[in-house]
């Protein structure tokens, strides 16, 4: 946080202005962002209230609490999802590891192992931020196409980890040479190696970065469309080419209208549950500016 | 001490150690950077090299290329649909940034300005929260939405106003826009948090004195808040220019470019050269330029910041 006096009082009247009416007069902020978060939030309102309908009910009104609770809708959504669900989780879950473990590797050695060429090769990846995806998507499919890899999960999880590289070193690198040198240089004294001293110094102490970098990968990973519909086969495909399938005629492979929303609902529950525990991680991440481009 | 090490081993004046030795004393650092470089080299750099070389190319996929010079670029530049393209995207792009920019900070300005800080925390969590939702749902949402009887033709109906009401993604003259304002009320969690953090950023001193001199709520805002908020609105205005350029997915998802071209962006324009037409060489020209464009864009980005810095 850049201002911790501010963080350390959460509601400290630290300012003599500050009366009894200070509460109402805010009263028209609190209803102008109460208005705005019920807005930001509707499409899960939607969802939800939508995913419990029968298709009759739906049909008639999509924008009440429904009178009661279909749960056949989640039945029919798990059957379509729950290969996808496992697939998404695969890529993604070995994808975000890769990038990381990779990548803490290299940051470390840019931030605190001297080799010749060092500042060269760090420009290297440097320049990677400049190239933007799409430049690099048609020969990269073809690419992938030419490892034999038939459309399986590595055929993503490979291309992943590269493309998550040059932001995480950037990331990670500044982050060690913020690390006191001392640490180092007294585990040096001891007989440590470098590998002993990036795995048992730097890593421990840099947990939070490492969790906040894994987070701002994962959700474009997640969320990525085009690589896993260009290289990936039937079986291997993920949720979000399921969700793509499932609107069309006649809905696809789910069933019906209501259990498409079901299945958005699904699509949501690994994030869900990742961001329920690692939220911080990514305000804090973004806001404490150690994040930025 | 690790500084002078550096400079005995490394410096000109190292003319004791030779250049092999000291690549073999910085094996260990290789050895670090080894696996990053192989996925790069295959994953991103031989395909960007295979990119913009293919751009001077025929290449179709199957037979092996021919170099056949400028020839893809003086096609790009009489291509009719290359020219509603980029029509397109900059409508979009005119439209698109001043959404990605304002309401996202006016929502930071009125969270900040609460005097509670756990309700502060709170609302910054709330607007978070619809990143747990994966963005092709949000589109795909808005795809029904904006169907003939979705959402708004039945909120237009609510409201008398059925002389509204129309197909909005196949109808020729409203689907460019009906895709650029979906996502009401725009309001991004990335982006709000950027400019929450560049307000916290603002020193308390700054803000006090600003308070004592009368300059309150919009005067501030305009006064100080803005000015001293200029990296993050630099960053979001790169950041949604090149956003902007890049727009491939909501294309597919809502109308493949379609009715006609009236929601082709060039990017789009280029995948489809490829994926449908197979005709990758001019498609490598066309992405060829679209990077250019992105790069002449970066470059003003910052000749114009170092002005004014």
């Amino acid at each position: 946080m850049s201002s911790p006096s501010q963080a350390q009082q959460p509601t400290a009247p630290s300012k003599p202005r500050k009366t009894k009416h200070g509460g109402w007069l805010e009263l028209p902020k609190h209803l102008t962002l109460g208005l705005l978060v019920l807005l930001t939030l509707f499409p899960i309102y939607y969802i939800i209230v939508n995913s419990f309908k029968t298709v009759t009910e739906l049909a008639t009104s999509n924008l009440n609490l429904p009178s009661h609770l279909e749960w056949n809708n989640y039945g029919l959504a798990w059957t379509a999802l729950q290969l996808p669900l496992l697939n998404t989780s695969l890529i993604v879950g070995a994808g975000v590891l890769g990038i990381v473990a990779l990548a803490a590797l290299s940051a470390y050695a840019f931030a605190r192992i001297e080799f010749p060429g060092r500042n060269a090769l760090f420009v290297l990846v440097f320049a990677l931020l400049l190239v933007p995806g799409f430049l690099t998507l048609i020969p990269l499919f073809l690419q992938i196409k030419k490892m034999n890899l038939s459309g399986g999960h590595l055929s993503l999880i490979l291309p992943y980890i590269a493309g998550g590289q040059a932001f995480s070193i950037f990331v990670l690198k500044s982050f060690f040479e913020t690390l006191p040198k001392e640490l180092f240089e007294a585990a040096k004294v001891d007989g440590a190696n470098d590998f002993q001293m990036f795995s048992r110094i730097a890593l421990p102490l840099s947990v939070p970065i490492l969790v906040t970098v894994a987070l701002i990968n994962l959700v474009p990973l997640w969320n990525d469309l085009l690589l896993p519909r260009l290289v990936l086969n039937e079986q291997s495909k993920t949720v979000t080419l399921a969700l793509l399938s499932f609107t069309g005629v006649p809905m696809g492979q789910i069933g019906n209208d209501a259990a498409i929303n079901a299945g958005y609902v699904l699509a949501s529950l690994p994030l869900v549950i990742v961001m329920g525990f690692l939220m911080r991680y990514y305000i804090e991440g973004l806001t404490s500016g150690s994040v930025k481009a | 001490m690790s500084m002078k090490l550096q400079r005995s081993t490394l410096g000109f004046a190292g003319r004791r150690v030779s250049p092999l030795e000291r690549l073999w004393r910085g094996r260990v650092g290789y050895l670090f950077i080894l696996p990053t470089f192989v996925f790069l080299g295959y994953f991103l750099y031989f395909p960007a090299w295979v990119s913009l070389s293919g751009a001077f190319t025929d290449w179709d996929g199957f037979n092996s290329p021919n170099f056949i010079g400028l020839e893809n670029f003086t096609r790009a530049f009489a291509d009719p649909i290359m020219g509603t393209a980029a029509q397109n995207n900059i409508i979009q792009a005119l439209w698109g940034i001043p959404l990605a920019i304002v309401p996202s900070f006016l929502a930071a300005e009125l969270i900040f300005s609460l005097r509670d800080l756990r309700a502060q925390y709170a609302y910054r969590t709330l607007f978070v929260i619809p990143i747990v939702v994966p963005s092709i749902v949000g589109l795909l949402l808005w795809r029904s939405f904006y169907g003939s009887g979705g959402l708004i033709n039945q909120l237009l109906g609510y409201a008398h106003l059925e002389s509204l009401q129309r197909v909005w993604l196949t109808n020729a003259s409203t689907a460019l826009n009906a895709i650029i304002f979906m996502g009401f009320p725009w309001i991004g969690a990335f982006n709000l948090l950027i400019f929450y953090a560049g307000l916290q950023g603002i020193s308390s001193e700054i803000r006090d004195a600003a308070t004592l001199d009368g300059s309150v709520g919009l005067h501030r805002i305009l006064n100080i808040d803005i000015p001293l908020c200029i990296p993050q609105f630099r960053l979001m205005l790169i950041l949604s220019l090149l956003g902007s350029a890049q727009r491939l997915v909501e294309p597919i998802v809502m109308t493949n470019g379609g009715p006609g071209f009236a929601t082709t962006y060039p990017i789009l324009y280029m995948y489809n050269t490829a994926v449908q037409e197979g005709d990758f060489g001019y498609s490598m020209a066309l992405s060829f330029i679209l990077f250019v464009v992105i790069l002449i864009l970066n470059g003003i980005n910052n000749a114009v910041a170092k002005r004014y810095q």
